[in-house]
């Protein structure tokens, strides 16, 4: 079933130098129990479109789309308090720094405490305290955290970073929530922590039936397990389908870049060669080009490419170029 | 947590140490004989030479040292200059009418200045937090001595809603026992308890308001930018996310987090008020532990000079350890921060 319906869902910032594009007719199609990862580079939109999701955007800016659906519910047509409901019933997110994001005055136990529904805990005053506890218990144990004694009684600054993950996704699904949105929640973190986080997700995603949309900054570091792998740049759409069809056979140059990079990190360079990277910086919010926002700095980019590209379906699919390294003749 | 505890405890005795130093050494920079200045007999007075002999005044410095802290823990902090009252249970009523006023005056500020600064933080920039904060600017910046004549010239003359000084009227007959004004109507026998205890608070309520205004104001400023810098932090983002209800942000995330700050910070509003309550005292005539150091400096009453200015800095000194355990004990990070212990 579909839980997560997104058409050409735009956001639009005002600033002194006029109207800003930061998302421009970005689709995600999220199936249930789905891992889905979103990549891009800095800047490329991919963490607005998480806040877009959990209707946690700045009120100034304008957010529009054609659907943005939840389970069959038009997100934009609700008002700020039904969304909040839906997002802290159904959704949940992770985040990069985990220390920074749980309270550093109360404990461990407290926050996830404070997560699991009212309604979970039933009984006397003294049985729903037995209760609790032991909910925080098996989940501490869920994320893989055994030792639960003296972690429920620490506070966040004692903790390492990939503890601190752990119990924000311990917080996260204390009210088992259809989707977790995971933004970037390994970026800085040893490779050993980065492994444990990454397979726990994975894990997740399956026993509890969860949705998981990993965001990540370059494409070695999504989860192995990913079906679907989303492109952006500059918050354009760039190619968007079946993880494994699109490492293995990229349509679109960007894609095919940053795989070649990932690619080339891992084994070795030779003596002054070239980086395999594409010329040029990522633009900045004043000067997007217009059409095809990669166009400056695509290999293949030709005078067409100052309009922006339609889609492109293919085989489960989805890719803007004019130019796409796949041969779609056939 | 007990490494705090110790921290904090040292740097308490140790600054109560030099503190009796200080207040020694002011017998010697006091004209005049400093056993005088110390005892408050006079050396033609038939006991000078018990009292010389008892405050080891022919010893050495450090002997003598020894002896006053003795007396000093004691309680025989030596009479008075000029009406030979003995110093302490003076000195004892008289802190405790500071205290009851200091007290209703915190509770005041902290009751209203905390609320009014959640509530503008939550309105950052927008009207009605202006309007507050725009409000505590001007009540932080009236001085107190002119704004106590202003109250008492519309409340007391120009309305006659309060008396206008003194701590209740003489006719009552309350007999001063402890000193606190409520306290004492509590304790006496008079038949009009009931009408004493109104007139007494009609009495407190001017003195009280004028004393909290400008800490409730200055800590309206500090809680609000507190709350402010606490709505921008990650885990608020984090709890937000989690679809709580702003009202449960402010009450469980920011809320205490912005009280880690603005708790510390009152250490500096509680030295602010007793400086102000010498002001009060004095416009109110209230029988107060300022009143009382500022009739003994044009007195020149030495031993309760030096016993007033011992008692000031050694409440001042107390809150602040006061404040700090709760600080450390609530607040597990601050003590993470210094010691690096649990």
């Amino acid at each position: 079933m579909q839980l997560l319906d997104i058409r050409n869902l735009t956001v639009e910032m005002q600033t002194p130098h006029g109207v800003v594009r930061v998302l421009d007719k970005v689709n995600l199609q999220l199936i249930e129990g789905e891992i889905h990862s979103i990549v891009g580079e800095s800047g490329s939109g991919k963490s607005l479109l998480a806040k877009a999701i959990v209707g946690f955007i700045n009120p100034n800016w304008q957010v529009t789309a054609d659907r943005l659906w939840w389970n069959g519910q038009d997100l934009l047509a609700m008002s700020p308090r039904q969304r909040r409901q839906i997002t802290g019933r159904d959704m949940a997110m992770i985040f990069q720094d985990p220390n920074a994001y749980l309270d550093p005055n109360s404990t461990v136990e407290q926050q996830i405490v404070e997560a699991i529904p009212q309604g979970d805990v039933r009984g006397t005053f003294m049985r729903r305290r037995v209760d609790r506890k032991t909910r925080v218990k098996r989940l501490l144990h869920r994320v893989g955290i055994r030792d639960h004694e003296s972690i429920m009684d620490s506070y966040p600054f004692e903790l390492s970073q990939g503890i601190a993950q752990k119990v924000s996704i311990a917080i996260a699904i204390a009210h088992r929530p259809k989707l977790l949105i995971a933004d970037e929640p390994t970026t800085a973190m040893e490779p050993s922590t980065r492994l444990q986080i990454h397979r726990l997700l994975a894990r997740l995603a399956v026993s509890q039936k969860m949705s998981v949309v990993l965001i990540s900054q370059d494409v070695a570091s999504i989860l192995p397990e990913t079906k679907r792998l989303t492109m952006l740049y500059c918050g354009q759409l760039m190619e968007t389908g079946p993880a494994k069809d699109i490492l293995s056979e990229p349509a679109h140059p960007y894609t095919d870049s940053m795989i070649r990079m990932s690619l080339q990190t891992q084994q070795q360079l030779p003596h002054k060669a070239r980086l395999p990277t594409l010329p040029g910086a990522i633009p900045t919010l004043r000067h997007m080009p217009i059409g095809c926002r990669l166009g400056p700095r695509c290999p293949k980019a030709q005078k067409t490419c100052v309009k922006a590209p339609t889609a492109t379906h293919e085989r489960q699919r989805v890719f803007h170029c004019h130019f796409p390294l796949l041969d779609t003749t056939s | 947590m007990t490494r705090y505890l110790i921290g904090r405890l040292t740097v308490f005795i140790i600054a109560v140490f030099l503190l009796t130093v200080f207040s020694f050494s002011l017998n010697y920079f006091f004209p005049g004989d400093p056993i005088t200045n110390m005892s408050g007999v006079r050396s033609f007075q038939s006991n000078y030479p018990l009292v010389m002999e008892m405050r080891a005044g022919n010893e050495n410095i450090a002997t003598q040292y020894l002896h006053y802290l003795r007396h000093l823990f004691a309680g025989n902090w030596g009479q008075s200059l000029s009406n030979g009252t003995p110093v302490f249970a003076d000195g004892f009523q008289h802190f405790m009418a500071s205290m009851e006023l200091i007290i209703l005056a915190l509770l005041v500020a902290v009751t209203l200045g905390l609320p009014l600064g959640v509530f503008a933080a939550s309105r950052f920039r927008q009207r009605s937090d202006k309007a507050v904060i725009s409000l505590a600017m001007i009540g932080y910046s009236v001085p107190v001595f002119w704004l106590a004549q202003l109250m008492i010239l519309l409340f007391a003359i120009k309305l006659g809603w309060f008396p206008i000084t003194g701590q209740i009227n003489p006719l009552y007959g309350v007999e001063p026992q402890t000193g606190s004004i409520l306290v004492d109507v509590f304790l006496s026998n008079s038949e009009y308890k009931a009408a004493a205890f109104q007139d007494a608070i009609n009495h407190i309520v001017l003195p009280v308001l004028i004393l909290a205004i400008m800490p409730m104001m200055l800590l309206l400023r500090l809680m609000r930018n507190a709350t402010q810098e606490m709505l921008q932090k990650p885990f608020v983002k984090a709890a937000r996310a989690r679809g709580l209800n702003e009202w449960r942000v402010l009450v469980k995330h920011a809320i205490p987090n912005a009280l880690q700050s603005v708790l510390h910070q009152t250490t500096l509003l509680f030295s602010l008020m007793l400086t102000n309550s010498i002001v009060v005292e004095s416009i109110f005539n209230w029988p107060g532990m300022g009143n009382w150091l500022i009739r003994s400096i044009f007195e020149r009453d030495y031993p309760i000079i030096q016993s007033a200015v011992l008692m000031f800095a050694f409440v001042i000194l107390f809150f602040n350890l006061l404040v700090e355990l709760y600080h450390g004990w609530r607040f597990p990070i601050v003590r993470h921060e210094q010691y690096a212990t649990r």
